[in-house]
């Protein structure tokens, strides 16, 4: 580098340190984003909201749970940015508290589901007689419509985030043991898997080795519409008085409790509306993208 | 062809058999002792034995299981903790609303869907298609209680163009009665025509690209007769099947629908049951819209004998 004359007061500036990606990485990086765009929007909405859950506490948040009768239903303003729900409290803060019952309910249902349901479902398609029982388990299960099925087991409980997530995640593993099983039947047809089989591999190998690496694509996207359909539930659950305590900020129970006064006050209604509606959508645009890259041949479809 | 019905209707029995053993098996475990609450605080643990035994409540499981089976087919569903009236009666009260919203979005939603879709398949790659698609997904990923009180604020209190709730029956009049229904069951089909137009779009997608389609063009067939009678009628079997699976989603949401726009249906029902904590109506609910689902089911797959002559399984 030249020298470059400075003028007098000022001092040079240290040479900027390498956080730029080369150009190189640069187009890699581009590249990515004009392939999958959906992957790259709903990733970063859903990062925000994560972010969000998890800083709570510092983005400008009152108590979520401190009542102040004087100053029940205020609109939105500079000091209450959400405005204060009937009891007074400040919906700003309850909002952002709320994203962290709603994606503690999604990532846990769609691991407990996950894992839950690949457990049936390769052991279930590998062995022929625990087969027809599980499956016809797992049939039965799926005939109660899903909503009602959790409702039915959150009437047997007490209401909790833990008992939420155990509700929900019984209605949602029938669908993934269904999914990994199918994966599984035909796989144990492929010539690998039969020469596996011929060498004498024992079976909890061939499941671990050649099936299950298998199985995680379609898992990864079946997973993402799990977590998205189980914020869902749980909002439907909390707004019915049948999921989340009420005590705990979550959106569904927020707009459960602005439903008496939404007519005069939508605005309680609307924030955790919102909020709810941006992050499923997000979920959901991840797993459409997730589709289309892991899968191209049904991209092309669907 | 009558092979495959009779075994297709045989086929649902060990599943509402299961159904109706995961739902006894709820109120089976439900929390508190219906002995005890029935004898009272001063009764002594004889007494609570003497009305458990009178109430057969100390007979093995599956006797109960049968016993309660075969009266439950026989239409009985057991009494209401919490009013003392026959579960069945309750449901009976209150399931024209529910039926009427139900039938109404199925309609408004297939009819709108299943254009949407072939439009989005023919069309593929345009931005129609992209359209359709991106509608798509915002109907798939926005619960249908937020839509309701969206639409409810936009056309009810902003514009002041419909009821903001409540229901008519339809004997009052076809108009008040549609008046009311139609924001619910907008709201309440947005998921569903999402659903339907999605994969309705995938599976023409399938046919267009099938050689029969090609000669229907060849022999000079119009593009209209092409797209709704030779592609639709064979893209309908996997259509029908969703509309069947989706019928769980579209039950789910008719509670919750009913609860925002506070039309007096089994849903409202429902809510109040779990507030109450009232297990036999809770139960009653949940059979009642299982056996209605597997029913639905059931009719699907009848169904595609009739679009489908081909399936004999």
């Amino acid at each position: 580098m030249s020298a470059t004359t400075v003028p007098p007061g000022y001092t040079a500036a240290p040479v900027l340190p390498e956080i730029l990606p080369t150009p190189k990485e640069r187009g890699r990086i581009m590249g990515f984003i004009n392939r999958h765009p959906t992957i790259v929007v709903g990733g970063v909405l859903v990062a925000l909201m994560v972010l969000i859950a998890i800083l709570a506490p510092y983005l400008g948040t009152k108590d979520p749970t401190a009542l102040a009768p004087a100053k029940r239903t205020r609109p939105p303003s500079e000091l209450y940015w959400f405005g204060t729900d009937m009891l007074g409290r400040d919906v700003y803060s309850r909002v952002l508290y709320g994203a962290r019952v709603s994606l503690t309910v999604g990532f846990s249902v769609a691991c407990c589901a996950g894992i839950i349901g690949t457990t049936i479902g390769l052991v279930s398609g590998f062995t022929r007689r625990i087969d027809a029982i599980v499956m016809r388990a797992m049939d039965g299960l799926m005939s109660i419509p899903q909503i009602l099925l959790a409702i039915a087991l959150m009437a047997l409980t007490r209401a909790s985030v833990q008992n939420v997530i155990i509700a929900i995640s019984i209605t949602e593993t029938p669908r993934v043991c269904r999914l990994v099983r199918g994966v599984v039947l035909s796989l144990r047809e492929q010539p690998y898997v039969e020469a596996a089989i011929a060498s004498g591999t024992r079976v909890p190998v061939i499941i671990w080795k050649h099936i299950l690496p298998n199985t995680l694509a379609p898992l990864m996207v079946q997973a993402t519409f799990i977590c998205a359909s189980a914020m869902i539930t749980e909002a439907t659950l909390s707004f019915i008085g049948a999921g989340t305590p009420p005590i705990i900020p979550s959106w569904g129970n927020i707009m459960a409790e602005g439903r008496a006064l939404w007519q005069v006050k939508p605005y309680i209604v609307f924030f955790p509306a919102i909020f709810l509606s941006i992050t499923v959508l997000a979920v959901n645009l991840l797993g459409d993208g997730l589709r289309d890259a892991l899968d191209p041949r049904l991209a092309k479809r669907l | 062809m009558f092979a495959y019905i009779v075994r297709r209707i045989l086929a649902t029995v060990p599943v509402v058999l299961l159904v109706a053993l995961f739902v006894f098996s709820l109120l089976y475990l439900a929390p508190g002792d219906p002995a005890a609450i029935i004898a009272g605080d001063q009764a002594s643990p004889a007494d609570v034995d003497r009305i458990r035994e009178s109430l057969g409540l100390d007979r093995p499981f599956l006797v109960r299981f049968f016993d309660w089976f075969f009266h439950v087919i026989g239409g009985d569903l057991g009494v209401s903790i919490f009013t003392n009236l026959p579960v069945s009666h309750m449901i009976a009260q209150r399931i024209e609303p529910t039926v009427s919203l139900m039938l109404l979005t199925l309609t408004l939603s297939l009819s709108c869907a299943i254009p949407m879709g072939v439009i989005a398949a023919w069309k593929h790659g345009t931005i129609i298609d992209r359209a359709v698609m991106m509608t798509a997904v915002f109907g798939f990923s926005t619960p249908s209680f937020v839509i309701g009180y969206l639409l409810a604020y936009l056309f009810a209190l902003q514009l002041d163009w419909l009821p903001v709730q409540g229901f008519t029956s339809i004997s009052v009049g076809l108009i008040p009665f549609l008046r009311n229904l139609i924001l619910p069951a907008t709201a309440l089909g947005l998921v569903f025509m999402a659903l339907i137009a999605r994969i309705t779009r995938a599976t023409m997608l399938d046919v267009l690209s099938q050689d029969y389609v090609r000669t229907a063009k060849a022999k000079g067939v119009g593009q209209r007769g092409v797209l709704f009678v030779h592609a639709l009628k064979n893209a309908a079997v996997p259509i029908v099947t969703i509309v069947g699976i989706g019928f769980a989603t579209l039950i789910g949401g008719a509670i919750v629908t009913e609860s925002v726009f506070a039309i007096p249906g089994l849903g409202r029902l429902t809510v109040d049951a779990i507030l109450r904590r009232d297990y036999p109506v809770i139960q009653g609910v949940v059979l009642m819209f299982s056996f209605i689902y597997v029913l639905v089911n059931l009719g699907v797959d009848l169904l595609y004998t009739v679009f489908d002559p081909r399936i004999r399984y």
